[in-house]
């Protein structure tokens, strides 16, 4: 029985994007189906609200991978790298680029599904934007509340905002 | 010391052997006759509502029983109504004067032993409120597990109710009649909690440096000094929480919270190491036993009270030796007197072969994780101690019984049922006792425990005349030629092979003959199953050197490992460059490797040039053979269904129990 091996990796790359895909199309579709159930209240407020269940989640899983065994600087990178994986799970394009200084990172997306998705089911882009933003400051938040650290995130660059990608600088202020 | 030394010691084989074991010493006010101490041990056998159980009352007295004379703690209750302090589900609670009743009844069983009584404040902290929604801490840190509740923020008359609760129940502790009260500190517990500079981010008094951090320990302390007159006071403290990356406290802040509780007060210390929430193993199988000793040893470096201990503490002349050197005062020990509660009396009197051995495997403490009341693994009494049932007591008839294989589950049957008075034979082909565990020992990361209990069977079978007939196969004809009146069937499981195209090919090896060093194995090998025997096969060639990938239906590896201890093998797979594909098997087998099918059809190539086969299926060959002789048959171990060790010396147990 001879293996294929690009049938079967082709088969598998398949696979993931579907996954990939409906993952967030569960989302807008949950988002489509929680306005209904409310109409009077405003849709980006409860899109938010799923955002924040996101992100507590996320945060959740990033605690038993933290470690400040190798210092500060090392720690911040390891956070950068679990946004990054967290993203390409999604399918995203991401990597970390270095700062100006030994403590601050640049997360740069190159490409993302999410805001297509948006698109697709009618969501607003400035709502991408401001969910994004929720999950990386709520988990950031977390990852500061347990290593005790005060670390930043911001955006300066957004593809919603159609400013090609999207750069996030994260930092000790 | 006058009345003492109805605990003279010196006429034992005990004495001879481990001096410093047997040597009385000093504690506040109280003189203990020996160096031997059952520590705390939670063990869920509590009402709901926190009331002492016979079951509970049974387990101590045992264990205090098994200390000659030493000191027995109870386990740590919880102190406070709303429940933020409990960490069990079958927790003694002491918040109320009325669990005082039931307090006196363990102290009273423990007095009747001819022990010292002791007993434990513990908070559970952070990892507490098992019964609700928050848990109580100094800061709102998460703690990195999903399982454990929110952490609500202490105030400063949470704290001082707190420490009020502490010194209260301590109070009720005196009254019930204990003669030593301990404060627990240890895993991450509130004390810890306060301690540590991880979990305790305070900008109050009660948080800033290591003074600060202590203050609420001071604070108990003293307080809870002032209620219990001449009683000596004790206290566990992390001496390393090993929680360097997190932020945790250095080693030289712990010694310093050592130094502070002697100064409030303490008059012993109990060193424990690591946290719940730390990432490194600390009392697991491959843990060797005495590595933590050097932590007793920085302890008296640094304090002039006792200093006692426990962790891997598990062979008597470590901490023999250690009290020797002067590295440590009191011998602490968990889990082997779970495992053997008589384990020092035994030590005593000479009896050490008869120490049914701890295999570090954490059951007893995956169980409390998961509210269930606590059972060992290797020791099927344990919180059964009040149940007549599982007692050894005369058979009724005598019968002559045929025990057919000598490994775990045989050679336990064999001793139950030969001191309940039966003319037992075993039987195995092989030329040794130990049948799986020959091999299976030799597995790294401390396997080689697990043979212990091997030891212990054929020590205790030997003891109680038990009839051995190696090298011989039992068949129909011995059967019907010796007539026992009883078979017990305990061979053992078939180990297969799998019916993918290859498996008959001559690459295709089993896990015994890989083990025992009898088959050849190539550089890429593929592991074919992955339960533990494919786990310990996998880790044993990765040793040396070898590329190992794991194949295995289940949907997680090794499910037959509890989940307290799963994690150190999921490391140590990783460490040691294991791949492994769970949720598959294999569709081929051909001269250069396997082709791997997924649980939904894609396959993977893997390079191999040997197949290691560990996967086992019941073995019903000679109970199908005999079955028409009319004798009683009995099936026991891995012939029924393959499991582990815990389910054949439980079956064996269970069985030498009802012939
Ligand atoms: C099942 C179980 C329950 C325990 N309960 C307590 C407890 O109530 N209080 C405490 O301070 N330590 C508790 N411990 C920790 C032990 O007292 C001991 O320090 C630890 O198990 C290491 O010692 P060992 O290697 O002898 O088991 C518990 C340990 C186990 C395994
Ligand atoms: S369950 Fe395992 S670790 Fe616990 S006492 Fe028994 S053998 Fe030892």
């Amino acid at each position: 029985m001879p293996v294929d091996a690009e049938k079967e990796i082709s088969r598998l790359w398949r696979g993931l994007h579907g996954a990939q895909d409906s993952t967030i199309k569960t989302f807008y579709q949950w988002r489509k189906a929680a306005i209904g159930l409310v109409p009077d209240a405003n849709p980006s407020e409860i899109a938010l609200k799923g955002w924040e269940a996101m992100a507590q989640d996320m945060g959740k899983l990033f605690l038993p991978r933290l470690s400040f065994s190798k210092g500060e600087e090392a720690f911040l990178k390891q956070v950068a790298g679990l946004y990054v994986n967290t993203w390409q799970g999604y399918g995203a394009v991401v990597k970390v680029e270095p700062g100006t200084s030994p403590m601050e990172v640049f997360i740069k997306w190159e490409r993302c599904p999410w805001p297509a998705f948006a698109k697709d089911f009618n969501a607003p882009l400035k709502e991408d934007v401001a969910g994004c933003d929720l999950v990386l400051q709520i988990t950031i938040d977390m990852v500061n509340a347990f290593m005790n650290t005060n670390f930043k995130i911001e955006t300066q660059k957004a593809i919603p905002r159609g400013e090609g990608i999207c750069l996030r600088r994260l930092y000790k202020p | 010391m006058g009345e003492l030394f109805k605990w003279d010691y010196t006429d034992y084989p005990g004495y001879k052997k481990y001096p410093h074991l047997f040597k009385p010493i000093q504690i506040g006010k109280l003189t203990i006759p020996n160096r031997i101490k059952y520590a705390a041990t939670e063990d869920n056998l509590n009402d709901k509502d926190g009331f002492i159980t016979d079951a509970d009352v049974s387990y101590m007295r045992e264990r205090a029983k098994g200390v000659v004379g030493g000191i027995a703690c109870m386990q740590g209750v919880y102190m406070d109504k709303k429940r933020h302090g409990q960490g069990y589900v079958g927790q003694a609670a002491c918040w109320d004067d009325k669990y005082i009743p039931g307090l006196k009844r363990i102290a009273d069983a423990i007095k009747e032993e001819g022990a010292i009584s002791a007993s434990q404040l513990m908070h559970c902290g952070r990892v507490g409120a098992v019964e609700v929604e928050y848990c109580q801490g100094p800061s709102p840190v998460p703690q990195r597990l999903r399982i454990f509740r929110p952490v609500e923020v202490m105030s400063k008359d949470d704290i001082k109710r707190c420490i009020d609760e502490h010194i209260e129940a301590a109070d009720r502790l005196c009254q019930a009649g204990f003669e030593i009260i301990e404060i627990s500190g240890i895993v991450g517990y509130l004390i810890s909690n306060f301690i540590s500079s991880y979990t305790n981010r305070r900008t109050d008094e009660y948080g800033g440096d290591i003074r600060g951090r202590m203050k609420m320990v001071m604070e108990t302390i003293q307080g809870v000094k002032k209620v219990i007159g001449d009683r000596p006071l004790g206290i566990r403290l992390c001496s390393d929480e090993l929680l360097d990356d997190v932020r945790g406290n250095t080693p030289e802040e712990s010694m310093i919270t050592y130094q502070m509780a002697e100064e409030a007060g303490a008059d012993y210390m109990s060193v424990t190491a690591g946290w719940q929430e730390a990432i490194y193993p600390v009392i697991s199988r491959d843990i060797p036993q005495g590595s933590w000793l050097f932590l007793a040893k920085r302890a008296k470096e640094h304090i002039k009270i006792p200093v006692q201990m426990a962790y891997r503490l598990f062979d008597p002349a470590i901490p023999n030796k250690a009290i020797g050197d002067g590295i440590l005062d009191i011998w602490e020990m968990c889990r082997p007197m779970i495992a053997d509660p008589h384990l020092p009396k035994k030590v005593l009197e000479g009896r050490e072969d008869e120490i049914r051995p701890c295999v570090a495997c954490n059951v007893c403490l995956a169980r409390l994780f998961r509210d269930a009341p606590m059972t060992c693994y290797i020791n099927p009494v344990c919180a059964h101690d009040h149940d007549p049932k599982f007692h050894i007591t005369p058979a009724e008839t005598m019968k002559k019984v045929m025990i057919v294989g000598a490994g775990a589950a045989g050679l336990e049957c064999a001793w139950v049922a030969a001191e309940r008075g039966h003319e037992v034979h075993v039987y195995d082909k092989l030329r040794e006792v130990g049948g799986t565990l020959l091999e299976a020992r030799k597995a790294p990361y401390g396997d080689e425990e697990l043979y212990y209990q091997i030891n212990f069977a054929k020590v205790k079978s030997d003891k109680a005349g038990v009839q051995f007939h190696l090298e011989t196969e039992v068949t129909t004809d011995l059967v019907d030629e010796e007539m026992p009146d009883t078979v017990v069937l305990a061979v053992g499981p078939k180990y297969i092979k799998g019916i993918a195209p290859g498996f008959d090919r001559a690459n295709v090896v089993g896990v015994l003959d890989v083990l025992a060093g009898k088959a050849a194995v190539g550089d890429n090998v593929v592991v074919w199953g992955n339960k533990k025997p494919g786990v310990g096969v996998a880790l044993f060639l990765a040793k040396q050197k070898k590329k190992v990938t794991i194949v295995g239906k289940n949907k997680d590896f090794a499910i037959d490992i509890n989940p307290s201890f799963r994690w150190r093998y999921n490391a140590y797979l990783r460490q040691n460059g294991v791949t492994v594909y769970n949720d598959c098997d294999i569709a081929e087998i051909t001269d250069n490797g396997v082709t791997v099918m997924t649980y939904d059809g894609y396959m993977i190539p893997v390079k191999a040039d040997t197949v290691v086969c560990t996967e086992r299926a019941p073995n019903q060959d000679l109970k199908n053979a005999i079955k028409e002789l009319g004798v009683e048959i009995f099936e026991i171990g891995d012939m029924v269904i393959p499991r582990n060790l815990s389910s054949a010396v439980h079956d064996g147990y269970k069985v030498g129990l009802r012939i």
